[in-house]
């Protein structure tokens, strides 16, 4: 890990009609961190996890990446900015099921302009790192959740990004497969240097991040 | 647009894509089957006159005299004097035209229906050269004479015998099928025009009611320009008065009496609302498909698809889908217009077409033309249709896409 800033959101807000979720909150990820954001359920943990993504605009505040701006960007800009520089990992997986493994890994090198033996490549490479080279070509109808789920972190890194966003990565998997991911993802962290911004309710999984944020009513208590 | 994403999507999807296609397939199959059946009853409807080679025939009604003896003309059809044959001859629209001379001849031992033809011209009488059973067909500048070949076997009347017909002497040359004939302008004893002109100008009982001279006619076929017949028609009226009767593909299709056949209005009506039930059909499916699939949408922006990456997604697939469906609905119309091409449709010859004297026993019998209805798909009804399924697939894809592009992925992924 080094000290350079790679995403900061400066006094970020959003509400939802009267409703305020995320309250002022500025944070900050180096290059290469893990952090951990824990909370109580509905505390905002995963609406501030989409305004530092790009997925969700605040209704104040800022967040920059790489030291740009890109709160004010356009909803194309915004799917740009994060199909170079984000992976996402979801507590559902979020597959197509229509696409084999290999496919859903390349999901979002579709619309860029590339090969298809380039894209199956580098897919099939991410594939065999998280020891699914034999699953290549299933759907993920014949997929455990455990493989479900490394096919989704194999997407998640695709496109090489600086940060990868995990929303309560190890909630649909058992505890000895939630350990397996969390491996990967700390051998993610320690020897490619992504950075990971992970949000879960499990305190115990937070302790292996490198810096622990606590949320109370879409505030930062800690 | 990614081909494989986009086959694998129909592919596995197999209820959400069959849904679709049929759904659209059926109504493009409606608006082909109409229109054929529309244009199968119009070539039904021309087929009486293209029998005789003409797109139009005219005569004029008049008198018949009080004493049936000799020559006499039909009370349908008498004397069209040169001058207004030379009138017609001019209109625009007219491409060709045939002349004739339909007679009653009233002999002592027998009556003849005769028709005096130009022997060489393919528009009128003589196009029947093809239904000659036996002999030959009438020679030009020959006086001679063909004969119906159940009327010869009725009188006994053989090839290389002579008829005496009000007087005058005709060798028979030849003798005519009247199966393979036509149902207009038909009669049991085929003269040339000059010779029937002759019968027709001696005879003082016809010159009574109707005066007859050399040159002048009782039949006109006209072949004419499709787009003008119509207009040919009413300018008709105007040269021979509007009890003149002119035959038009458009007046036997009135006597037809279906409603394809009767109005371009219903065909376009029923055609404008198998396409509106086509789009609804193809816009309900689509949108339903779209919705169960929003949060797959949400994932592709999530991960970094812009709206156009999913706009032209969807329109390629959804351009796909009624690709597919024009051509299903293609194939369903063949099937039927197939099923409905062993159907036979009888056309009513009007009473002043038929040749025969109502007076004389059948003669009043109303007379038909049996075909089988000439269903078929042209190829521009098919190249429309599958046409119209792709513009209807990009419409559809287009309008659902870039509503489906605004989806917010936050939102559609919030609820885990």
């Amino acid at each position: 890990m080094n000290n350079s800033k790679i995403l900061s959101g400066a006094n970020l807000s959003k509400q939802y009609g009267e409703l305020e979720v995320v309250k002022g909150v500025s944070i900050s990820v180096a290059a290469g961190e893990f952090i951990c954001l824990v909370g109580k359920s509905g505390c905002g943990k995963t609406t501030l996890l989409s305004l530092l993504s790009g997925l969700e605009h605040p209704t104040k505040g800022k967040v920059f990446l790489d030291g740009k701006e890109i709160t004010g960007a356009s909803e194309d800009d915004l799917a740009l900015f994060r199909r170079e520089n984000v992976g996402f990992i979801f507590q559902s997986f979020n597959l197509i099921p229509t696409l084999s493994a290999w496919e859903n890994v390349a999901l979002p090198l579709f619309p860029v302009k590339m090969t298809g033996e380039e894209r199956k490549r580098r897919a099939t490479e991410l594939l065999e790192q998280m020891e699914l080279g034999h699953r290549m070509e299933h759907r993920p109808s014949a997929l455990s959740g455990g493989e479900k789920q490394r096919v989704a972190i194999a997407r998640a890194l695709i496109n090489k990004p600086k940060i990868i966003f995990a929303d309560e990565p190890t909630g649909n998997l058992d505890s000895a497969t939630g350990d397996a991911i969390m491996d990967i993802l700390n051998r993610l962290h320690t020897e490619e240097g992504v950075a990971i911004l992970m949000v879960t309710h499990e305190a115990e999984l937070a302790k292996t991040a490198d810096r622990l944020i606590r949320m109370h009513d879409g505030e930062v208590i800690s | 647009m990614n081909a494989g994403y986009l086959i694998r999507e129909l592919y596995y999807q197999k209820r959400r894509t069959l849904t679709a296609i049929l759904g659209l397939s059926i109504g493009i199959a409606l608006l082909v089957i109409l229109n054929a059946l529309s244009l199968a009853y119009r070539q039904a409807a021309h087929a009486p006159l293209k029998e005789i080679g003409a797109d139009i025939t005219v005569q004029r009604p008049g008198d018949v005299p009080k004493e049936l003896a000799g020559a006499v003309f039909p009370c349908s059809a008498v004397t069209i004097r040169k001058e207004e044959v030379e009138k017609i001859r001019s209109l625009p629209g007219i491409k060709g035209m045939g002349k004739a001379v339909l007679l009653w001849v009233f002999d002592s031992k027998q009556a003849w229906i005769v028709l005096g033809i130009e022997q060489s011209n393919t528009i009128g009488p003589a196009i029947l050269r093809s239904a000659v059973a036996e002999g030959k067909f009438l020679e030009e500048g020959k006086s001679e004479a063909l004969l119906e070949a159940a009327y010869a076997r009725q009188f006994g009347i053989r090839v290389g015998d002579t008829v005496s017909v009000n007087g005058s002497p005709f060798p028979v040359v030849g003798l005519l099928d009247a199966s393979r004939a036509a149902k207009i302008a038909v009669a049991n004893l085929y003269l040339s025009l000059a010779d029937a002109e002759g019968l027709a100008a001696s005879s003082p009982n016809l010159q009574s009611v109707s005066p007859f001279a050399p040159g002048d006619v009782n039949l006109l076929f006209i072949k004419a320009d499709q787009e003008k017949i119509t207009d040919l028609a009413a300018s008709l009226k105007g040269i021979l008065g509007k009890k003149a009767t002119v035959a038009t593909p458009d007046s036997f299709l009135k006597l037809l009496g279906s409603l394809f056949a009767l109005s371009d209005k219903f065909t376009l009506a029923a055609s404008l609302i198998a396409i509106i039930v086509a789009i609804l059909i193809a816009f309900k499916t689509m949108a339903g498909n779209i919705a169960e699939r929003a949060r797959e949408i949400g994932v592709l922006k999530a991960v970094g698809w812009t709206n156009r990456n999913v706009v032209v997604q969807l329109l390629s697939e959804a351009v796909i889908q009624c690709f597919l469906a024009g051509l299903l609905g293609l194939l369903i119309a063949l099937v039927v217009t197939f099923g409905l091409s062993f159907m036979k449709v009888n056309i009513p010859i009007p009473w002043d077409m038929a040749p025969n004297p109502h007076f004389l026993p059948g003669g009043g019998d109303q007379l038909y033309k049996t075909l089988r209805l000439p269903v078929h798909i042209p190829w521009t009804l098919a190249s429309f249709a599958v046409l119209l399924s792709i513009v209807i697939g990009g419409l559809t894809g287009g309008l659902l896409g870039r509503h489906v592009a605004k989806i917010k992925p936050s939102e559609v992924l919030r609820h885990e």
